[in-house]
């Protein structure tokens, strides 16, 4: 018999605490985001838990895209240890949770064969997913094309989502129905994995698991509609019938044309100046995601109050962990371009965090 | 024998022309360890770093056209000399030539076996519609209404419904399957458009058919299953012309995988040296049995090369010595139980000999019984000589199963027993007793003498400890260490005091008592003290307070420790006592299969599978043991490891340690 309650999760519940102590605090990211540029920037980063990691690198590869691709090994080392320690039954959900890195991993693949196949640029942009991953991915970008690249998936559970993608590839040429496919496929598996929990772990882990579909789901419905101008039918048939508080006929309603404001209002009370927002989607659209975003972070860290002893503790603390992976690679990003303060800030989602 | 092999450090100043010459020498013979020495450089490292990556790259197109023809690697001639670098260029212009020879046929098969892909789904799809009689041209080209049959990913079946919600249409599922249904979707062909981007949103791939597919499904099914036939022919010849290739040019192949192979080793090699204006340095470790050899080899290959070497010492910092083992072929096995747990260090003992004596030991005692034993004992014979094709993935284990099988053999007649049977066994007419003791029936001796060996393989484990710290004189942790000499006075007294006090021993307690406090405030302070021994400023980390509580908590863990250590031999007693259990369970189970009777033939089955029960699965038990008590009773006490494993440069395949 599986694991479960105080005997399976006191380890865990324990380590992750401790693991947790280990994020940057608001303040501490405030203090990282006042360096007056980039290597400043480094040398701050060096005490903290990436020091080890920048510390890899020789001094002429510290560009922000080395240093981002070094920072990612934290977040995998951080699954690989949560993925270990966690209680059996709950390794199956944890698994395809991480393996969003590896969808990435393959859709950048794609981009850079279509935009530039050569693997040295390919690679400094991938995730360091190491040996959980099976894919071909160097030999899929020396493929050359993408037909050939898919190709090298056979055997792989990719292999028959992308089959059908591929058949609209050949026809269109584009590399949209391919990446919908695999991002359809990646959340509905980690829906069902969520699903198969038993009924506490299964509680905790829709709240995290499920508030990161209603980001993603809403986020999907609302650029189809505006970017893309697919029709209804489309828009219905390119997102997800499930999620925490995102009912299916919240999308429904955005695929028919319904006010989009409203419909976020409804998910998303909390969210001020939902109109003000929406006027202008093209800027207002990624202030909308870092608020989403912004309300993800205070459902982890929610988490971690109360009964320790199930699933949403370790899956909090690892959404928690990429979203500050994420801020991270803002504010390099940002300081190696010499970005203003003023434009980058918002885009921190700790230190937005404080100031909220 | 009970170190690593003795290492010696070796630098080389070579000159630019002799470049190739002596990296032939150092890669040519496994025996040189290369360290990086390739910073500071002054440039040009680029032209072998892109060498290095060309051939890696004709390397790995080679694998793969002889992947294509189901060729292995092989191995290299054994008197082949890798004379010079291959020519980039020419080896590359090789292998393209067998690229296109190769790729012809297998573009062929890659596409013919597509093509049949394509045709058994087109099959599979027309299947479900067998029996209608109407043309499919006419429900394609039909004026009014809209049809597509298809297949469709399943998890989209019921999203597509729902998006055509507000779409007049049928839509049936034709044929279930688990992950590709074949659907049919109808409507009027005024919402055609809508339908169509419905559909192909919901990745709906519909059945497309050639031109000379015509008819009814019936006769356009005929047609397919034809051509499937022919296609698989067609596949059938191609694979033999791929197999006629391979077979011409298998030698070819080879020759060029290897010296491929070779020069990428010796490009990498040279990559990493470091390189100034004229010359070239070279920095690395060589087993000082070669060293004579080596020297001559590279004076040979360069005239003026300047050699100087290092020797090694085994005190002190060593980590980065690569550590090479010494042990015979016998006590490989062995050497892998060791190196499952870590590596040694150079500097330290290693500590094969001793597992060769201590695991069959431990494991005899626990699992003592002659049948069984040699039962053991021809397993690990048949596994260790590939003998049995089944066994032969397990070959390295094969020595230490036989010998833990010839160890629990003699436990057997120690304690009496064969295949569990205990009285009135007669052996060639004489009858088996004990030669020492029946664990069964004397519980407490033996769980005493088992505690007792423990005690001794602790002691041996704590002196194997000291005697590593004087070799690498580190005399903090010698004199202090709680493995140190304060350590081992702290137990010894301890194991008095509890002697004494139950009047095992003819000294008083105090005295005993006495000398473990004076041993504990050592422990206590072991840090102050290596600190100061050994020079380190300042003797605490921290505020004192905080440091004599960290001290206290680990003294009485040390104390437990060693407590817990000791106690922990009574397993061996325990299973010794507990496989004597297991056997007359065994017998309560046969007599009752037997319906009472000694002797019938389900009384028979059942010991046979008893002891197969038994063989196989407190087998396995006693063995997790034997290593638990090897590696975290024993090896704590002494053996740190985290040794760097010995890699030289070799240009032909080595076999794995």
């Amino acid at each position: 018999m599986a694991a479960s309650g105080v005997s399976g999760y006191a380890a865990i519940s324990a380590r992750v605490r401790a693991m947790y102590s280990s994020l940057l605090s608001p303040q501490e990211m405030a203090r990282l985001s006042d360096s007056p540029d980039f290597q400043s920037l480094l040398a701050q980063l060096k005490p903290t838990i990436y020091g080890s990691y920048i510390e890899e690198l020789k001094e002429k590869e510290l560009t922000p895209r080395r240093v981002v691709f070094q920072i990612k090994g934290r977040l995998a080392d951080v699954y690989d240890s949560v993925i270990h320690m966690a209680p059996e039954h709950t390794r199956p959900l944890l698994t395809q949770l991480y393996r969003y890195f590896e969808v990435e991993n393959l859709k950048a693949v794609l981009r850079g064969i279509v935009t530039d196949p050569t693997w040295e640029r390919v690679r400094d942009v991938l995730f360091p997913y190491g040996s959980m991953s099976v894919l071909p991915l160097q030999a899929m970008v020396e493929a050359g094309n993408v037909s050939a690249a898919v190709e090298l998936l056979r055997g792989t559970v990719y292999e028959e989502t992308l089959s059908f993608a591929m058949k609209r590839y050949s026809a269109e040429q584009n590399l949209f129905p391919l990446e919908v496919a695999l991002d359809l496929n990646y959340w509905r598996k980690l829906w069902q994995e969520t699903k198969r929990l038993p009924s506490k772990d299964q509680q905790q882990a829709l709240r995290v698991v499920g508030s990161l579909i209603d980001m993603n789901n809403l986020m999907w419905a609302i650029r189809y509609r505006v970017y893309h101008e697919l029709s209804e039918e489309e828009l219905i048939n390119y997102t997800l019938p499930f999620g925490y508080h995102l009912r299916d006929d919240d999308i429904r309603s955005i695929a028919a044309g319904a006010d989009i404001a409203s419909v976020v209002q409804r998910v998303y009370p909390g969210i001020p100046d939902l109109n003000i927002l929406l006027e202008e989607p093209r800027s207002g659209l990624p202030l909308l995601e870092l608020q989403l975003k912004q309300n993800l972070m205070r459902q982890c860290m929610a988490a971690f109050v109360g009964d320790p002893f199930h699933i949403g503790i370790p899956l909090a603390y690892l959404v928690l962990c990429e979203l500050e992976i994420q801020d991270m690679t803002v504010l390099l990003e940002a300081m190696f371009s010499r970005v203003s303060e003023e434009k980058y800030r918002p885009y921190l989602l700790k230190t937005a965090l404080v100031k909220a | 024998m009970f170190f690593p092999k003795e290492m010696m450090e070796i630098e080389l100043i070579v000159p630019a022309k002799d470049l190739l010459a002596v990296t032939k020498v150092l890669s040519g013979h496994g025996v040189f360890h290369q360290a990086d020495s390739s910073y500071p450089s002054l440039g040009s490292g680029n032209t072998w770093q892109e060498s290095a990556a060309g051939y890696a790259g004709l390397e790995r197109r080679i694998q793969v056209i002889m992947q294509t023809l189901s060729i292995d690697e092989g191995q290299p001639q054994a008197n082949k000399e890798f004379e010079t670098m291959g020519d980039l260029d020419v080896i590359r212009s090789a292998v393209e030539g067998m690229e296109d020879e190769v790729k012809q046929a297998t573009d062929q098969r890659i596409a013919e076996k597509k093509r049949l892909e394509q045709l058994e789904s087109t099959l599979h799809q027309l299947q479900p519609v067998a029996d209608i009689d109407l043309d499919i041209s006419s429900m394609r080209n039909s004026r009014y209404l809209f049809s597509m049959l298809g297949q469709i990913p399943a998890a989209n079946v019921e999203r597509l419904q729902t998006s055509l919600a507000r779409v007049p249409n049928v839509f049936l599922t034709l044929r279930s399957d688990i992950s590709k249904p074949v659907v049919w979707l109808a409507g009027t062909q005024a919402n055609a458009d809508v339908l169509e981007r419905a559909a192909r949103s919901a990745y709906l791939s519909p059945l497309t058919l050639p031109e000379e597919y015509q008819g009814t499904p019936a006769k356009i099914i005929a047609a397919l299953q034809t051509t499937i036939e022919s296609t698989n022919r067609k596949i059938a010849d191609l694979e033999v012309t791929l197999a006629q290739i391979g077979k011409t040019r298998i030698e070819q192949l080879r020759a060029l995988l290897w010296d491929v192979h070779a020069s990428r080793v010796m490009a990498e090699a040279i990559v990493r040296f470091g390189q100034l204006r004229y010359t070239y340095v070279v920095t690395g470790w060589v087993q000082s049995d070669d060293m004579e050899s080596l020297t001559q080899r590279l004076k040979t290959a360069s005239k003026e090369i300047l050699i100087e070497t290092l020797p090694t010492t085994r005190s002190g910092f060593n980590s980065n010595v690569p550590v090479a083992m010494q042990n015979s072929k016998f006590l490989k096995p062995f050497q892998m139980l060791v190196n499952t747990y870590s590596r040694p260090r150079y500097g330290e003992l290693d500590p094969t000999w001793f597992i060769v004596f201590m695991f069959p030991f431990l494991f005899g005692a626990m699992f003592g019984d002659i049948g069984q034993g040699l039962v053991l004992a021809l397993l690990g014979y048949l596994m260790a000589s590939k003998k049995v094709k089944a066994l032969s993935g397990l070959s390295g284990l094969g020595g230490v199963v036989a010998l833990c099988g010839a160890s629990a053999t003699l436990f057997g007649f120690l304690y009496g027993s064969i295949f569990g049977f205990e009285e009135d066994v007669h052996i060639f007419g004489m009858k088996l007793e004990p030669l020492w003791i029946s664990p069964i029936h004397h519980i407490m001796d033996v769980l005493m003498v088992a505690v007792g060996a423990g005690v001794v393989l602790l002691i041996l484990a704590y002196l194997i400890g000291i005697f590593n710290y004087t070799v690498s004189k580190e005399r903090g942790h010698l004199l202090f260490g709680h493995n140190g000499i304060a350590g081992f006075v702290l137990y010894l007294s301890l194991l008095g005091f509890g002697g004494a006090s139950f009047g095992v021993l003819p000294v008083s307690p105090t005295v005993f008592l006495a000398l473990a406090i004076f041993a504990g405030i050592g422990v206590l302070f072991s840090e102050v003290f290596i600190h100061l021994v050994e020079g380190h400023r300042p003797l605490i980390d921290g505020g004192i307070g905080t440091y004599l509580i960290q001290a206290g908590v680990e003294l009485f863990e040390v104390i437990i420790s060693m407590l817990s250590n000791t106690l922990s031999y009574v397993r061996v007693g325990a299973f010794a006592v507990a496989h004597g259990g297991l056997s007359q369970a065994i017998f309560i189970l046969a007599r009752l299969a037997g319906g009472g009777e000694d002797g019938g033939f389900g009384y028979w089955i059942t010991i046979i599978l008893g002891n197969l029960f038994i063989i196989g699965f407190e087998g396995l038990i006693v063995g997790i043991q034997t290593m638990r008590l090897s590696y975290y009773e024993f090896f704590s006490k002494f053996f740190t490891g985290g040794g760097m494993r010995f890699e030289p440069l070799t240009l032909k395949p080595v076999q794995e340690e």
